[in-house]
């Protein structure tokens, strides 16, 4: 019989705030991390609303520990700091003394740091400082900084499938424990806002010029996003051995592909349904003992029109509370699973849903509205979240009240 | 982890002529620089092309070995498709960040984006064969390909799959084969394949391939026996995993009739492949691969479908592989009958 997986420690940094605690306040304010960026430079700058981590490069690499240090990119150190608050927040003073797995998720890995000097790389007569960025042009760079600066080597892996990037990281570190392979595993993604993403997904003209709505009749698209998320995972004979906190179990989850569209998901919803679906039946419990879902809610139109399908077909007329957080912290990519995971913990230990803000109407291909008050005392014992990307990638987790 | 994890089929794109008829490796001979270029199939026969004309070179080569792969294995739709790859599509990537310059940011085709993303070959071997089941793509240099591996193998053990398509694809850009250049990973001077372990100078030749697999349960020639990694590790540290990796599988160094091993000539990281051998391994026979496909993320997968190709042609009970990518992800993989 495999183990049971729980989560033990959680971390994070977003627009909405530099731990989790900050991201708590900022949700129960219903404060948006929405914005116009800082940093990037882009012609974009006034125009696409981004929700941009308030700190500067240098101030990140203060808050991790890295000051003075070379090529630290923002997406390591983004990673960085969340990584160090998940350890605290474990009780792991020492990460090196337990055999654990580091596994991550990025979309472009350092291209924050390596699209300002990429062009200098390439030109001959240029030399500089510039050329320690040349690793940290793929995604790879981001974990092992992360890993090595706090020790974990016995398992060191990036994921990177779009913007369920995360989920699937959770996924993996969680089979792995349930393997035997390892009984720790550190599992999350970092992103940092780019040119180079901003520029692709108004190419796709995927992103509003206001402020996102999901699940809005009038919704037009997303907001990008950054920051950084990961969860402690344990396997249960750890947990008892070492008498840590059990924060959640991660009860269930599933992987699917919707093999229609290399950038849209099916009219139905099938993918998405499919992993929903499967994610439940793994945790064993039923659509009934749902109280909250934390849906993937890009506010593109095709997401919530086929996410929404999904929900109906599996929840039929009984659809539980469902919001999507991204009006929060933006659309963060490979973190956004991660990020939300751990506020399915949060809604799980407050007790609360947080609310789906920049509502205003119905969609008219569905019959549900996501909740757009935040509810305090609202008993929650399981929560989904969803994680949906390009090349049809979907992924979907079931975090659970830990009851013993 | 334990377990038997069967081969039931293989292919390969790479610098070769590996992707039909009958497997002779030849050496290269190299005419402008340091670089071995895979030999292309004609597409046509496993695209369409209205596809093809879109598609970037790396999503090509990624695509159709994977088609190919299921039709050599037999298996019309896998249960999971789970691919490596250490740079994706630096054609695509480049392109954008060039696009993004040159049109000041507007007006961009969206095309090379999409591409750009790691997973995207995933999504067109799912869309082209029907496959809606687990997809995964791992992208961390030296471990991408055998992350897909550990992938597949817990998929089977956990019961969830009885076919898992399994690979990696890597490709070397002009632009990149540069980049990397001014952080001295290639050799300076041109340097033929059949010289490269006798040049005695630092830096690789640098090559790109694409290989998948598609394991099972099911019984067949050759199957996986063990899988491990290790991360930027002593050479005590190679020694004693290997010695533990080998016990935990009920062997000795003796017992392996063939060791493929990833040594590239380059002066700075060869020193792990001299120590293992004259520790472990002096009588055993040695094959080395990269003056066959060059030095890249995914060069591994390339020594998975010779390790494939030979077994199935020898006697071979026993064949380990061990492959280090400049000197941080450190992997053996343990094959046998």
């Amino acid at each position: 019989m495999a183990e049971r997986v729980f989560i033990t420690g959680i971390g994070m940094i977003s627009a909405i705030g530099s731990n989790v605690m900050e991201n708590l306040r900022s949700l129960r304010l219903q404060q948006t991390g929405l914005g116009y960026t800082k940093f990037i430079d882009t012609i974009h700058r006034n125009t696409l609303p981004v929700a941009e981590v308030p700190q500067s490069t240098p101030e990140l690499a203060a808050m991790a520990g890295m000051e003075g240090t070379a090529g630290y990119t923002r997406t390591a150190l983004l990673g960085l700091v969340a990584m160090q608050e998940s350890l605290q927040s474990a009780g792991i003073a020492d990460a090196t003394a337990l055999p654990a797995a580091f596994i991550n998720a990025s979309t472009v890995g350092g291209m924050c740091d390596t699209e300002q000097v990429y062009f200098d790389i390439l030109d001959p007569s240029k030399e500089g400082t510039f050329l320690q960025f040349i690793d940290t042009l793929d995604c790879a760079d981001c974990t092992q900084r992360i890993a090595d600066a706090v020790g974990i080597n016995e398992y060191v892996a990036t994921i990177s499938t779009a913007c369920s990037s995360s989920a699937n990281a959770l996924m993996y570190g969680a089979r792995m424990i349930r393997q035997g392979l390892v009984q720790r595993a550190v599992c999350g993604g970092t992103e940092a806002l780019t040119r180079f993403t901003m520029n692709g997904f108004n190419s796709l003209k995927n992103i509003d010029k206001q402020f996102c709505r999901p699940f809005d009749q009038h919704r037009n698209g997303l907001n990008l996003g950054e920051g950084a998320a990961y969860l402690v995972l344990e396997s249960e004979s750890l947990v008892r051995e070492r008498g840590a906190r059990v924060l959640a179990e991660l009860s269930g989850w599933c992987n699917t592909n919707e093999a229609f569209h290399p950038t849209a998901p099916s009219p139905e919803g099938d993918g998405a349904y499919g992993a929903m679906k499967n994610a439940l039946a793994m945790s064993g419990r039923s659509a009934e003992d749902v109280q909250y879902v934390n849906v993937h809610g890009t506010a593109t139109l095709n997401n919530d029109a086929s996410e929404g399908k999904a929900l109906e077909r599996l929840f039929g007329g009984n659809v539980p509370k469902f919001s999507s957080t991204k009006p929060f912290t933006g659309h963060t990519l490979a973190a956004a699973g991660a990020i939300e995971a751990i506020y399915a913990v949060l809604s799980i230990d407050q007790q609360m849903i947080f609310p789906n803000l920049n509502f205003s109407e119905k969609m008219e291909e569905l019959n549900i509205v996501p909740e757009t008050q935040l509810l305090e005392e609202y008993p929650v014992r399981n929560v989904i979240s969803n994680s949906f990307g390009f090349g049809g990638n979907n992924a979907s987790l079931v975090i659970s009240k830990y009851e013993g | 982890m334990k377990g038997r994890f069967y081969i039931q089929g293989t292919a390969a794109i790479s610098p070769q002529e590996s992707f039909s008829g009958e497997f002779t490796p030849q050496l290269l001979t190299l005419a402008d620089k340091n670089l071995l270029r895979v030999k292309e199939p004609d597409y046509r026969a496993f695209i369409a092309p209205n596809s093809l004309r879109r598609m970037s070179r790396v999503l090509k080569m990624g695509l159709t070995t994977a088609i190919r792969c299921l039709q050599n294995s037999g298996v019309a739709v896998p249960d999971a498709i789970i691919t490596g790859t250490g740079k994706g599509s630096l054609h695509d990537t480049e392109r954008f960040l060039h696009d993004i310059r040159r049109y000041s940011e507007t007006a961009l085709n969206p095309t090379p984006f999409i591409q750009s993303t790691y997973n995207s070959v995933n999504g067109l071997v799912a869309l082209q064969v029907q496959c809606t089941e687990y997809n995964n793509t791992f992208v961390h240099r030296g471990f991408s390909f055998e992350h897909a591996l550990l992938d597949a193998m817990m998929l089977l053990s956990e019961g969830r799959a009885g076919n898992v398509l399994a690979g990696a694809f890597d490709e070397m850009s002009d632009e990149y084969f540069y980049i990397r250049s001014r952080i001295g990973s290639w050799k300076e001077q041109l340097t033929q394949p059949e010289e490269m372990f006798t040049a005695g100078t630092p830096g690789a030749l640098s090559g790109e391939g694409s290989a998948f697999f598609v394991l099972s349960s099911t019984p067949s020639d050759v199957h996986i026996a063990g899988l491990k990694m290790l991360y930027k590790p002593s050479q005590e540290r190679v020694h004693e995993t290997l010695e533990a990796f080998l016990r935990q599988h009920g062997l000795q160094p003796s017992d392996i009739g063939l060791l493929i091993s990833g040594r590239s000539g380059d002066t700075n990281f060869d020193h792990y492949y001299h120590a293992l051998t004259a520790q472990y391994f002096p009588q055993t026979p040695e094959v080395p691969f990269k003056q066959l496909c060059g030095e890249y993320d995914t060069a591994a997968s390339f020594a998975l479908w010779l390790a494939v190709e030979r077994m199935r042609k020898e006697e071979l009970r026993h064949v380990l592989i061990y492959n280090q990518f400049f000197g941080e992800q450190h992997t053996f993989i343990l094959l046998g009958r």
